[in-house]
């Protein structure tokens, strides 16, 4: 491909002050998302991989930021120098957008969840024009009935539904980039592989570059395109995802994959 | 085969709540009519998808609930006829083990003060030999060297060493049987090893029993003797070759509903752009309760409910009409898809 990345990280360094310590939550990562690519990221709790995606989108909760450096550039505009409008104009229009594991933290209790997705459309178009925008949104992330679930509270919805709907407010912005961090670990496994497959086909029909954030190598052996393995706040191995699969070249990645297969060591398999 | 040290015989457990929009009541019935044996030493896992009423399942074993209808029985006994020192026993012989370890420690004790509350309300050890007995326990958990764990309050632990910490707590009192809710899913995969690693240990170190509910039926299958399936507040499957052989459709639905580890037989990625509904089915009013989501559906599953009963040799039941021949299909190809490069 001789496309330029849509993404493009390097050198990236997040350390956190904690107490009278320094945590080096991200230390040094290089990291590139091409146009219409779906990237993995795995690994273990705490090694970082929910800090890079808030880095890269510049979410990071108001935490004791000691160090925060390295290039980050989107369509190579560089993200950690914009100023809040720009950023806000990226992220309304064609920019970025994010979901997240547990849609009831960042839903609105208090609104219908209609409501929520016309508030994330751009705000030039009439009221009339927004709800339909609305309606066909929620039909496209695989709702039935839209105009009734447009209604709706988020505490009237399913897990399923909840983060069918994050989605629906992520693609309002029409994103060329989705990142979605643990997007169904909450829900049920058949719920799973219904809200990977929409995923995977709205990543399809729009061209949308995805940067999946898991802790499951099964999300990324079926989606993925290619993967970061995350370690300690390090990219510790990154290919193509077949290939991580079947040459794996760290013994940390191999064992990750190994222990998804079949869950228990070798030497205790009656 | 050996006594069933629990048994749940038709047991159900209705919650009710305030209707959030007008008068009256909701009734959820979260069990509804289970039959169950579970023997002594044996490692029994219940699966199912959230809102099946596995929970409440652990609950009533534990009582913790009181079943709305129907009894659990201890060793022969109805719970709720128990005297006094059997109570006790049960209390002793049946332990608990809860999906989120640090919510189940007091954040404000030390694990030593913490643990050695139980051993003196227990009089499992004299008060000179407490700290030697939780060292004793600790080590039996793989917490190396115990007593750098003593000292520790719960946030000073990692996930993977709380939940051993709830483990040995259970332990201690040499349990017949520990009930498990979930308690692999706040781990990490490697984590979620050792602690499987570690129930198949204490299992053969000392033939302790386990009702393991998880919604993870790779996990299950790694360490379950039996595997129950519940739908909707019912068993619709148990037996011990379910993995392989599954004979009622929604087993094999969560089986295949398990993401492929090999990325060139991806599923998703090689699957038409049809659509996928996100799933609203109404509870089916009469007959199975499955037929909305089954692809096997008949007539006759509109309009008999069908029974759980026996479909094979090894002792394997299943609720469904068409049972025998879904058990003739062959079940996608389960395991192991990636060859494990140690292998080779």
């Amino acid at each position: 491909m001789s496309l330029s990345p849509l993404l493009d990280v390097r050198d990236l360094k997040v350390h956190l002050r904690l107490g009278p310590n320094v945590v080096k939550a991200i230390d040094g990562v290089d990291f590139r998302i091409m146009p219409g690519e779906c990237v993995g990221i795995v690994g273990e709790s705490g090694s970082g991989k929910s800090t890079m995606a808030r880095a890269i989108t510049r979410l990071m909760p108001n935490v004791n930021i000691a160090e925060l450096s390295g290039e980050l550039s989107f369509e190579g505009q560089d993200i950690l120098a914009m100023p809040d409008g720009a950023l806000r104009a990226l992220r309304r229009g064609r920019g970025f957008s994010m979901i997240f594991q547990d849609p009831l933290g960042y839903l609105n209790p208090t609104q219908r969840v209609g409501r929520q997705i016309e508030e994330a459309l751009s705000c030039d178009s009439s009221r009339g024009s927004n709800r339909n925008r609305v309606h066909t949104l929620l039909d496209e992330v695989g709702l039935p009935d839209p105009a009734n679930v447009a209604r709706r509270y988020p505490h009237e919805l399913s897990g399923g539904m909840r983060q069918r709907v994050m989605i629906a407010i992520a693609l309002a912005s029409d994103p060329q980039l989705l990142f979605a961090d643990e997007p169904t670990t909450a829900l049920d496994a058949t719920v799973q592989l219904q809200v990977l497959q929409t995923l995977y086909r709205l990543h399809k029909e729009r061209n949308m570059a995805m940067a999946i954030i898991t802790h499951d190598l099964g999300v990324v052996a079926e989606l993925c395109d290619r993967v970061y393995v995350m370690r300690a706040g390090k990219v510790i191995e990154s290919a193509e995802t077949v290939r991580l699969f079947e040459h794996p070249q760290q013994d940390y990645s191999r064992r990750l994959i190994e222990l998804s297969t079949r869950r228990l060591p070798r030497e205790l398999q009656a | 085969m050996s006594e069933p040290i629990l048994r749940l015989n038709g047991v159900e457990q209705i919650y009710r709540s305030r209707n959030a929009n007008g008068p009256g009541w909701n009734q959820v019935r979260a069990v509804d009519g289970v039959d169950l044996d579970i023997r002594e030493g044996e490692t029994l896992a219940i699966v199912g998808e959230s809102g099946s009423g596995k929970s409440t399942l652990a609950k009533l074993l534990l009582l913790l609930n009181r079943p709305t209808t129907g009894e659990v029985q201890f060793r022969g006994t109805s719970l709720s006829a128990l005297a006094s020192a059997d109570y006790q026993a049960f209390r002793r012989q049946v332990q608990a083990v809860f999906q989120d370890p640090a919510s189940s420690l007091n954040p404000r004790m030390t694990v030593e003060r913490m643990l050695g509350y139980i051993v003196q309300r227990h009089a499992l050890a004299t008060p000179g030999e407490t700290r030697q007995f939780l060292a004793g326990h600790l080590a039996a958990v793989g917490l190396n060297p115990p007593e750098s764990y003593l000292e520790r309050y719960p946030h000073q632990l990692s996930g993977g060493q709380q939940q051993r910490i709830a483990i040995a707590r259970a332990m201690m009192l040499r349990p017949a049987i520990i009930i498990a809710d979930e308690p692999l899913s706040s781990l990490d995969v490697s984590v979620q090893a050792q602690v499987l690693q570690l129930m198949r240990d204490l299992h053969k170190t000392t033939n302790v029993g386990f009702v393991v509910i998880s919604h993870d039926l790779g996990a299950m299958e790694s360490i379950a003797d039996r595997t129950a399936v519940m739908y909707r507040g019912r068993i619709v499957e148990i037996g011990r070759s379910i993995y392989e052989r599954p004979y009622h459709p929604y087993t094999k639905l969560l089986l295949d509903a398990r993401l492929s580890l090999d990325p060139r037989r991806s599923r998703i990625r090689s699957m038409s752009a049809a659509p996928s509904r996100s799933d609203s089915s109404a509870p089916a009013q009469g007959g199975c309760r499955f037929r909305p989501r089954c692809a096997y559906a008949v007539e006759i599953c509109a309009t008999q409910a069908p029974a759980l009963k026996p479909v094979d040799q090894a002792g394997t039941m299943a609720a469904c009409h068409r049972a025998e021949e879904i058990g003739a299909l062959r079940a996608r190809s389960a395991e192991p898809t990636v060859p494990s490069p140690l292998e080779v």
